[in-house]
């Protein structure tokens, strides 16, 4: 052992997609909530 | 019609487009043309995203408690849907971090966990966090749920702080804070633009998750329980 690290690779993608997975997730699962509280907004208060 | 605790405002688009772009090429610079640092090595690509989403935590973090203490300050509801997003959005950066941590403590300190005073005060602020967003689901009335929710958040945000000095305070297994000042200038450029992209990003969820918010409390109040005898206009009476 020399304490230096060598490759890794598969750890450094795995950090990156996890992070993207989740954004992506939840940016696209905001964005849908939003739309549709938008267009209930929009249908008035006596849509029902 | 502009609903009453929603802003319609189109900034979270632009501000979306443009952490994504920013993510992009810092996460193009960070994995294929800055050199690997020279112990950790490739693993150290990690810090690009890593830190950044710390940061951006620490951000969050900041601004749930803001909302929290505004609420209880000014009783305006449009504060506990920022309140609302900024405790889901904290929670998702704290799991993100904490996933990260693992990822990245694996290959350099040999185990995914370590009850490290850093890591156990991150992931009490997750599963605090967490407690308050399932309190807000138990509590049906608007006004009893801002109240109680901002009070915990509060309380829970008590631990910003020890998680932020935990590697001065104590002989801790996690290294230093990482800033420009303690990393080489060679690893600024990426580092710099992934905080920027994941800040403008989180800008962008916490405007659109709060509007989310907005809009069911906006039907919540559309029948007005007896206590309330004027319309929403987002002030309490």
């Amino acid at each position: 052992m020399n304490g230096i690290v060598v490759g890794g690779w598969e750890f450094v993608w795995a950090a990156y997609a996890l992070t993207a997975i989740a954004l992506l997730a939840y940016g696209v699962m905001v964005i849908t909530r939003s739309r549709e509280g938008r267009r209930r907004a929009d249908a008035g208060p006596d849509r029902g | 019609m502009e609903a009453p605790f929603v802003s319609t405002h189109r900034f979270p688009w632009v501000l979306l487009v443009a952490g994504v772009i920013c993510l992009a090429a810092g996460s193009w610079l960070g994995l294929f043309v800055v050199p690997a640092e020279h112990y950790m090595g490739d693993v150290q690509r990690i810090m690009y995203v890593h830190v950044p989403t710390a940061w951006t935590w620490m951000v969050v973090v900041l601004f749930s408690l803001g909302s929290a203490i505004s609420f209880l300050f000014m009783n305006d509801l449009k504060w506990d849907t920022r309140m609302e997003a900024g405790l889901e959005i904290g929670s998702l950066l704290a799991f993100l971090l904490c996933c990260q941590g693992a990822i990245w403590a694996k290959p350099t300190w040999g185990v995914w966990w370590d009850w490290d005073p850093r890591l156990t005060s991150t992931a009490v602020l997750l599963f605090a966090f967490l407690g308050i967003l399932a309190l807000r689901k138990f509590v049906d009335d608007p006004t009893r749920r801002a109240i109680w929710s901002a009070v915990a958040t509060i309380i829970a945000s008590i631990d910003l702080p020890i998680v932020y000095f935990s590697v001065k305070w104590w002989n801790s297994l996690h290294q230093q804070q990482s800033s420009p000042e303690t990393v080489a200038s060679t690893f600024h450029l990426p580092l710099r633009l992934n905080a920027i992209g994941i800040l403008l990003v989180v800008i962008a969820l916490l405007a659109l998750r709060s509007r989310v918010a907005g809009y069911r409390l906006r039907e919540q109040l559309a029948e007005p329980p007896s206590f309330i005898t004027s319309e929403p206009t987002g002030e309490l009476a």
